[in-house]
């Protein structure tokens, strides 16, 4: 798994490629945990790059999401893959998080 | 004999990536398609998490995992075994995918997950393990879309309902394309698949050479208990069989579907 990070106008983006399990969850919890706390609680996570996500994924981003709603921030999510997209369903965490079918209006969203 | 792949990896998180390849590489193999074998890739992935941070504890490795994938003639069973506690992993409270997320805990998720992705899982412990089996069944659904026989005839073959299969046949039959017709029909007929359905409808010319390969496929087919019947014959196609008496032989049919339908009728 990789984490890229940009600082947009309004948002924080975090455009993520590769596998997101239970080897390198806690990496992904611990950037969007570090963001959160240095005020950057707008946030977008394209998961257009991400060709596999476990429940320790998840478990990262609804953490992540909770503690950004304790303010007035959000966490949105981009581009995730048909795959991925049937496990956020699963879950039932497209009623809970935004998703967006691509990243440009994910960002534009906030 | 079914065939079995097995494997065994200690029991620490870094090693789950490996066991996640080796089911999803055994999953194509045995003909799931992209969406099967991811589902059995995760709920492997979980219950392998579950028992390297539940079961071994994550601050006690030492422990080991075995998977055993084992190809079945109607589904693709998994059995991961391991020596921790005894834990039945299906008994566990599912959490609620309703739940808003102020209500929402941090775990519990990966046996939901085995579970909904998963057609079949048991749990069983015997001789001092762990044995938590689970399969996705060979439903049409499940199943990938191939090529013959790995040749390349460029010849598509594909479930249908009822236990048949459709092969799609293109271009001209003929004496030097017969052959790599006859190798896919030979490959399906000695895997069990004895049900064809031939779709016609994009072979444009058929020759002595490629009405022999038909007969022949149909003969060792009937021989098996099986049938071959062909669908969506071109005007010019279907006259060279009726020349040749052959549409007497085959059932033949204007589409696959009608073919379909025509094998309901005989059962009715």
């Amino acid at each position: 798994m990789e984490i890229k990070t940009s600082e947009l106008k309004r948002v924080t983006l975090f455009e993520i490629t590769g596998r997101i399990d239970s080897t390198n969850a806690n990496e992904l919890g611990e950037a969007l945990n570090t963001a959160i706390d240095t005020g950057h609680t707008q946030i977008v996570v394209d998961l257009s790059g991400v060709e596999y996500m476990s429940s320790a994924g998840l478990r990262e981003m609804v953490t992540a999401l909770k503690k950004v709603k304790r303010g007035t921030g959000d966490l949105r999510l981009a581009a995730p893959s048909e795959r991925v997209l049937e496990v956020l369903e699963l879950a039932g965490l497209d009623s809970i998080f935004e998703i967006f079918p691509t990243q440009v209006e994910a960002v534009g969203s906030f | 004999m079914d065939e079995e792949y097995r494997m065994v990896i200690p029991g620490i998180l870094s090693k789950v990536p490996e066991v996640c390849d080796f089911v999803v590489s055994v999953a194509r193999k045995v003909g799931l398609d992209d969406r099967a074998a991811y589902h059995c890739q995760m709920a492997v992935d979980e219950a392998c998490t579950n028992i390297i941070e539940h079961g071994y504890g994550r601050n006690n490795p030492g422990g080991w995992i075995e998977i055993i994938c084992c190809d079945k003639p109607d589904r693709y069973v998994i059995r991961i075994v391991d020596d921790s506690p005894p834990f039945n992993p299906l008994l566990h409270a599912e959490p609620d995918p309703n739940a808003a997320l102020s209500e929402r805990g941090r775990g519990g998720w990966g046996i939901y997950f085995i579970k909904k992705m998963m057609d079949e899982a048991t749990y069983a412990y015997e001789n001092n393990r762990n044995h938590l089996t689970i399969a996705k069944l060979k439903t049409p659904k499940n199943l990938a879309a191939t090529r013959g026989a790995g040749l390349e005839t460029g010849t598509p073959v594909r479930p249908l309902d009822k236990g048949y299969w459709e092969i799609i046949p293109n271009g001209r039959l003929e004496s030097n394309t017969a052959p790599g017709l006859q190798s896919v029909l030979n490959g399906q007929i000695e895997s069990g698949r004895v049900r064809l359905v031939v779709n016609m409808s994009d072979v444009t010319y058929i020759s002595t050479s490629g009405l022999k390969v038909l007969v022949n496929t149909w003969r060792r087919a009937r021989e098996r208990g099986g049938d071959v019947k062909l669908a969506g014959l071109t005007p010019h196609v279907l006259e060279v069989f009726e020349t040749v008496g052959f549409d007497q032989l085959f059932g033949i049919y204007h589409t696959v579907d009608d073919a379909l339908q025509s094998i309901t009728d005989e059962a009715a």
